[in-house]
């Protein structure tokens, strides 16, 4: 075995170590704060694991995107809403998270199961390495061209959305008839729902 | 090494598929595999195919262009640009009927006359949608301009979906109407019950997504390609059981989309707090968007595991035609009746697609068609109600015929031709469907059928006796204090369009059903894919 490789499984598994125990911590601890800065954690570990592949475009996309992005705007809404509050207990909490448990279990077993018995082939192909970037763009410009520009609609109408349910309209009105409007369904409702109208 | 086990499997499924079908999308793989880029971009893209998709992309832009010059402006002019965008994108649509076939986009998008079949169903849904919108989204006060712009990439991304023949163009499109649908349940933002609409179908909707596309990982480590008709070939020589695995992960995505029983928890929720013709868009539009894909998907890809998709598919649809059904005869509000309706509507759709033959498929187009039209007749009555009177629930329409023919008639009509009551069109649609999976010997499910049917005709029956037969005495507090007819307010003359339209298709279309009928034979004729499929199947008859 020589060196290159020895580094190369020894980087394999402390980066493997960090994804798995990283992502229970995400799921089992109870304080957000922790498990938002574990995903981060669990983020950054996958992108190492992009850069054993010689994958270095994708893995700077991961950070870039996963955690300078997504995980810094779950923190800051973390954060927003500093509300302590203190939930009501749910029955059978114990029985449930065995029973959820037991499915992920059960998934997982599935799961290994069918990479034991699947037949691959290894080695597999010779990665791209530098050139990924270029093979990317032509990709992006030539057979993904459709989805590519789908997903500026896609995010021209996300941006529009939200802006939409985050504004805050301060009178709404009938634009025909000038009545005062509620912003709310026409069909009012009349029998106590989950949530009762917070005014 | 484990890490680059998914690589690997690439070349292999590649090497395997290629020595089996050597001539078969060859030309695509060496499409994806060329590196010279001077190559590819002499390639036709064929960009013609999606200039349906552009019309509706420009009216989008145009309305939300016009909505910067205010409310007045918006409500004023946005409703004619809706409509000839969505006009054009029909016209369209109708020339590309019976075009000659050529793979858009370098395989991207195919428009084969399943597809157009199933954009013009959608277009024309959100055509209907908009037309019974106006007058709900001024009274309730909400912007009109980023509504219809909202709807439009809805429409959008359900029109690629069903001619998307790449698992990227798939996912992309998937997620447009997703993100799109979210964003219009939650449309009404003061409303407690639409936010918690828009949050129960955020949630269950990225974890569908999420579960897409683990298995169209999967697919692709199976494959080495994104394009279905690749990896379609590439299961047939590799029957493992990660494909199964990937099968099952897909299919559970397509049940969420079409709203099939164990994969429906959010329906009545999401039907319930929606703005009312949001669940008109999301019952039809969206639904027979999901039904599109589940074509491209199942019967396109998975036909190595026919067996397995149609056994799957049969428990769906006995378990949606049942608890859709039944669950609704215990509904007190008219939405949350007809979104479980809409469940056990699915059900019969599922028919169609389990049967697999000429007629099989031929059925579902042709419901999917009949649907829109009594679906949407049936909401555009009860909005007019609920603007009227500002209530959904059963009961409130007591001795309706009093005071409102017009909405009584038009529901009654509606109703019962979804129940299936000859001879309106939604009993010409179902006794095919149901004649299709008797020839194909699907006894099982045309039974259930049946039998929910009739289930399904006593609720529908009764909100029509609710509305009919109460004496003007026993009329309910709501109906008592009904409002003098006026339809002079801006937005309530297409709503009268629309629920005129839809009713009298619905009445007299099952008379005159023939031309229908050759439009979803045609619909099937012209789609190579499926005509592979039923060659395929009829060869497992005789064999």
């Amino acid at each position: 075995m020589t060196i290159a490789t020895t580094t190369e499984l020894i980087c394999f598994l402390v980066l493997s170590a960090v994804v798995v125990i990283g992502a229970l911590g995400v799921v089992l601890l109870s304080n957000i704060v922790y498990s938002a800065f574990l995903l981060g954690g669990v983020f950054t570990a996958v992108a190492g694991l992009y850069l054993l592949l010689n994958a270095s475009f994708v893995a700077m996309a991961q950070i870039l995107v996963y955690v300078g992005a997504i995980n810094v705007l779950i923190l800051f809404a973390i954060m927003l809403v500093n509300k302590r509050e203190d939930l009501k207990a749910i029955a059978n909490l114990t029985t449930r998270r065995a029973v959820s448990a037991g499915v992920c279990a059960g998934l997982l077993a599935l799961l290994v199961r069918v990479v034991v018995t699947t037949p691959w082939s290894l080695p597999g192909p010779p990665a791209v390495g530098e050139e990924a970037t270029a093979r990317i763009g032509e990709h992006l410009f030539t057979d993904y061209l459709l989805p590519f520009e789908v997903a500026s609609v896609l995010l021209l109408m996300a941006m529009i959305g939200a802006i939409v349910l985050a504004r805050r309209d301060v009178l709404a009105t009938d634009v025909v008839t000038g009545e005062v409007a509620d912003q709310g369904l026409i069909e009012k409702a009349r029998t106590p729902l989950l949530m009762n109208r917070a005014e | 090494m484990t890490v680059g086990a998914s690589s690997a499997a690439t070349v292999a499924a590649a090497q395997r598929f290629q020595a089996a079908m050597p001539d078969m999308g060859a030309s695509l793989l060496a499409t994806q595999a060329m590196a010279a880029p001077g190559e590819l971009l002499n390639l036709s893209l064929n960009a013609s195919a999606v200039l349906p998709e552009a019309a509706v992309l420009l009216a989008m832009i145009a309305t939300l262009l016009v909505d910067l010059a205010g409310e007045k402006v918006a409500t004023r002019w946005v409703p004619p640009i809706c409509y000839i965008g969505l006009g054009s994108s029909l016209v369209l649509l109708a020339l590309q009927w019976n075009a000659p076939l050529e793979p858009s986009f370098l395989g991207a998008f195919l428009a084969d006359n399943l597809a157009v079949a199933f954009r013009a169903v959608i277009a024309l849904s959100t055509l209907l949608s908009l037309l019974i919108s106006w007058r709900y989204a001024e009274k309730s006060g909400t912007p009109v301009g980023e509504y219809a712009a909202i709807l439009l990439a809805a429409t959008l991304g359900a029109m690629l979906l069903c001619g998307a023949t790449d698992l990227v163009s798939v996912f992309i499109s998937l997620e447009t109407l997703s993100v799109a649908s979210y964003l219009l349940s939650g449309y009404m933002k003061r409303d407690a019950r639409s936010s918690e609409a828009a949050l129960k179908y955020l949630l269950v909707g990225s974890a569908a997504a999420a579960v897409f596309l683990y298995g169209s990982s999967l697919l692709y480590g199976l494959s080495g390609s994104t394009s279905l008709d690749t990896i379609g070939l590439a299961l047939q020589s590799s029957t493992t059981p990660l494909a199964a695995l990937a099968l099952v992960f897909v299919l559970a995505t397509v049940a969420f989309k079409i709203a099939a029983v164990p994969f429906h928890q959010w329906t009545p929720d999401v039907y319930e707090g929606s703005p009312t013709p949001v669940v008109a868009f999301l019952s039809v539009g969206s639904k027979a968007a999901g039904f599109a894909l589940a074509l491209r998907i199942l019967v396109g890809c998975f036909g190595a595991f026919d067996d397995q998709w149609k056994l799957l598919f049969t428990v769906l649809a006995v378990l949606s035609m049942t608890l859709g059904n039944v669950v609704a005869l215990a509904q007190t509000s008219m939405k949350r009746m007809l979104a479980y309706s809409s469940i056990g509507q699915a059900g019969f759709v599922m028919i169609g697609m389990v049967c697999g033959t000429e007629d099989g498929f031929a059925a579902m187009v042709l419901y999917m068609a009949a649907y829109l039209f009594m679906n949407l007749g049936a909401f555009a009555c009860i909005i007019l109600f609920s603007i009227r009177t500002g209530s959904d629930r059963i009961s409130d329409y007591a001795g309706l015929y009093q005071k409102d023919p017009l909405i009584t008639l038009g529901l009654s009509l509606c109703l019962l031709s979804l129940g299936g009551i000859p001879p309106m069109l939604g009993f010409f649609g179902k006794i095919y469907l149901f004649f299709a999976g008797w020839a194909n010997h699907q006894y099982l499910l045309v039974v259930v059928g049946l039998v929910t049917s009739v289930i399904s005709i006593y609720y529908y029956i009764s909100v029509i006796k609710m509305m009919v037969v109460k004496e003007p005495q026993e009329a309910s507090d709501v109906v008592k204090a009904y409002p003098d007819v006026n339809w002079s307010l801006m937005g309530m003359q297409p709503l009268r369009v629309a629920l005129i339209g839809c009713v009298a298709i619905t009445a007299v279309g099952g008379i005159l059903s023939n031309p229908l009928f050759q439009w979803a034979n045609t619909a099937v004729a012209g789609t190579p894919l499926l005509q592979q499929a039923i060659a395929l199947s009829s060869l497992k008859g005789l064999g």
